[in-house]
């Protein structure tokens, strides 16, 4: 075993040469020591610094801070830990440090001297400063963000409206036409009118909404369980039944319980999912509507046959946008599946789809509350 | 809304006939007043309280409008003497909280009958002729500067702190149990302190006023502390022989005997 180095068992040597910079302030903040370290790191010599006040070799901000935080706070608790601060160097550049203070007290509570611990910390300040700029620049765009949303919400309800106007006037100027018809034709024409005012209407409907979902609040709920939902799919099936002659829609209800729910959503569920499985399903078979309440739940389901819809094609049958394989006729936004999706999700629900050789079947489950 | 003696965390201690309101400048609260408060108890009432946003005051009443200027602050002031019913009153201001004790006086005749300022000054940044002590770019850097310091504050704490002021305790593991602020508000309350310029409202102090000035004290400099004595009427000012911004804290019996000769 080789001999200790002396210098290990040196307290002279350790306070001049710590790793870390220390100086002793008289009562009256000047300096009365300062070792090598703090000496090497700033560049001034020994009898530069003492008898020079402390604050001396700060910036402006330091000495105010010092004055106004630190000095206060060393007299109140005898210490103050891990403030930041900028000194000076005899070149005039700035060293970022960290420092401790420790206030040496008589058995009376007098001040008697301050030590300070100094750290270099120029790059754990400069990590700081980077980390209060991100948090900065997050706060301004997050506000912006919210501007912008605003604005958006405001263009939808304004574009709602706008687009809605000139469809009730069509539609008023259909049924006032449908009153005087008098050949097939005319009669064609006005339930033709009808019909693309009721599509147009829904289409309006799922592109606010799929906006507002994905801009803003989200689909909101307007819950009613005393009211009954029954009507509400008879009528809605009605509407499709005129707007699709020759198709056929069969209806089951078995509902026996009230439905805590928006009634006008479900109805709008129930609108994309028979409007869809008419649009897809092969023309010459019904569309089954199965609507009950079994078990705690509410079950709506839509089935319709024809050509199954291919497995890779199921997963992104909700995405917004989807579009399957359909007469230009019936092309719509690809939203309505979406939506319903979305409406079932905010009934706690969950919608569903299943397809085989033998049939296409949406389902949509939700609990009764 | 709440009261204003919960707002500032008002304390009323002492007995007298006279009230002496003691009010705590930039960087702290009323414990800054610790060592002086004591020695006037038995012959004042002595009324200790926080600026909102210091200390133990309701941070939800902070108005980012309200606390923009001084007047905001000397509002309070008024607020709190009104209802402690204070007449004749002594007000003791320390650095920033003398100009908002000036502003108090102009606001509420009778309230106060004599002012102490210690460490004044009625513009802190140079302008023409006028030596403040600092620049503009100094009191932007100094802005900058406060954000690497948090006082021993993190949101994480807050609320445990700020909901339970009887409580110290639940702060004690943070670093400073004292004068811990929010850092936006101690932002705002730097800005406004070190950008007021209140110069024009010397001259409406009506009231006898003592100055007490440090010997070097590098926040208001001597220049600073004869140019409020020579703008206040009925002012005297005292030197002394402190070093520093606050005697208050590092030589109480210096102030106390000082404040006894006025008072």
């Amino acid at each position: 075993m080789p001999e200790p180095d002396p210098r290990i068992d040196d307290f002279q040597d350790m306070f001049e040469n710590a790793p870390c910079g220390y100086i002793t302030l008289q009562t009256n903040g000047r300096v009365a020591r300062v070792n090598k370290t703090l000496l090497g790191w700033t560049g001034h010599a020994a009898d530069e610094m003492i008898g020079k006040r402390f604050s001396d070799f700060v910036n402006m901000a330091g000495r105010i801070y010092y004055e106004t935080h630190i000095a206060p706070l060393l007299r109140m608790q005898g210490f103050f830990n891990e403030f930041a601060i900028e000194m000076v160097t005899a070149a005039g550049e700035p060293v970022q440090m960290i420092c401790n203070a420790l206030e040496g007290r008589d058995a009376a509570g007098k001040p008697l001297f301050t030590r300070l611990a100094l750290l270099k910390a120029t790059d754990r300040r400069r990590y700081e400063q980077e980390l209060l700029a991100a948090r900065e620049a997050a706060k301004t765009s997050l506000a912006s963000e919210r501007e912008t949303s605003e604005l958006r919400e405001q263009f939808i309800a304004v574009l709602g409206h706008d687009l809605r106007n000139p469809l009730a006037s069509i539609s008023a100027g259909a049924r006032i036409l449908g009153r005087d018809a008098k050949t097939d034709k005319q009669h064609q024409v006005v339930a033709m009118l009808q019909t693309t005012v009721m599509r147009m209407a829904e289409l309006i409907d799922n592109v606010l909404d799929f906006a507002r979902g994905r801009l803003g609040g989200g689909i909101t709920l307007d819950r009613d369980a005393r009211r009954p939902l029954e009507p509400v799919l008879h009528q809605v099936i009605d509407e499709l039944r005129l707007s699709s002659p020759g198709r056929q829609i069969e209806a089951e209800y078995a509902i026996d319980g009230p439905v805590d729910c928006d009634r006008t959503r479900i109805g709008q569920l129930a609108s994309n999912l028979v409007g869809n499985a008419l649009s897809h399903g092969a023309s010459n078979e019904p569309v089954r509507v199965r609507a009950e309440t079994q078990g705690g739940l509410f079950k709506l389901s839509v089935a319709n046959g024809g050509d199954p819809i291919p497995e890779a094609a199921i997963d992104k049958l909700f995405e917004p946008f989807f579009r399957g394989e359909v007469r230009a006729s019936r092309q719509g936004l690809g939203l309505g599946l979406h939506i319903a999706a979305q409406i079932a999700k905010a009934h706690d629900g969950a919608l569903t789809a299943t397809s085989n050789t033998e049939e296409t079947k949406f389902t949509f489950v939700m609990p009764l509350r | 809304m709440m009261g204003v003696i919960e707002r500032n965390n008002v304390h009323v201690r002492g007995s007298g006939e006279h009230a002496m309101m003691f009010a705590h400048g930039f960087g702290c609260d009323q414990n800054m007043w610790r060592f002086v408060e004591p020695a006037f108890k038995a012959e004042f009432k002595t009324v200790l309280f926080d600026h909102v946003g210091a200390g133990g005051s309701d941070l939800k009443a902070y108005d980012k409008a309200k606390y923009s200027k001084l007047a905001g602050y000397a509002e309070d002031v008024v607020e709190v003497g009104r209802e402690l019913g204070l007449q004749d009153a002594i007000f003791v201001g320390h650095s920033v909280s003398c100009m908002i004790g000036a502003l108090a006086v102009k606001k509420s005749s009778g309230m106060f009958g004599k002012l102490v300022m210690v460490g004044p000054s009625a513009r802190y940044i140079d302008d023409g002729d006028y030596v403040g002590g600092f620049s503009e770019k100094q009191i932007e850097e100094l802005l900058q500067f406060l954000e690497s310091n948090h006082m021993g504050w993190s949101t994480q704490m807050a609320p445990a702190i700020m909901g339970n002021p009887d409580r110290p305790e639940l702060g004690a593991e943070l670093t400073n149990s004292f004068c811990r602020t929010d850092p936006e508000i101690a932002k705002a309350f730097a800005r406004v302190t070190f950008t007021s310029d209140n110069r024009g409202d010397l001259a409406t102090v009506d009231i006898p006023t003592l100055i007490l000035q440090c010997s070097e004290d590098i926040i208001a400099s001597k220049e600073v502390g004869e140019f409020v004595h020579r703008g206040i009427p009925n002012s005297e000012m005292i030197i002394l022989e402190a070093t520093g911004h606050c005697p208050n804290l590092s030589a109480p019996d210096e102030v106390i005997a000082a404040m006894r000769t006025f008072v």
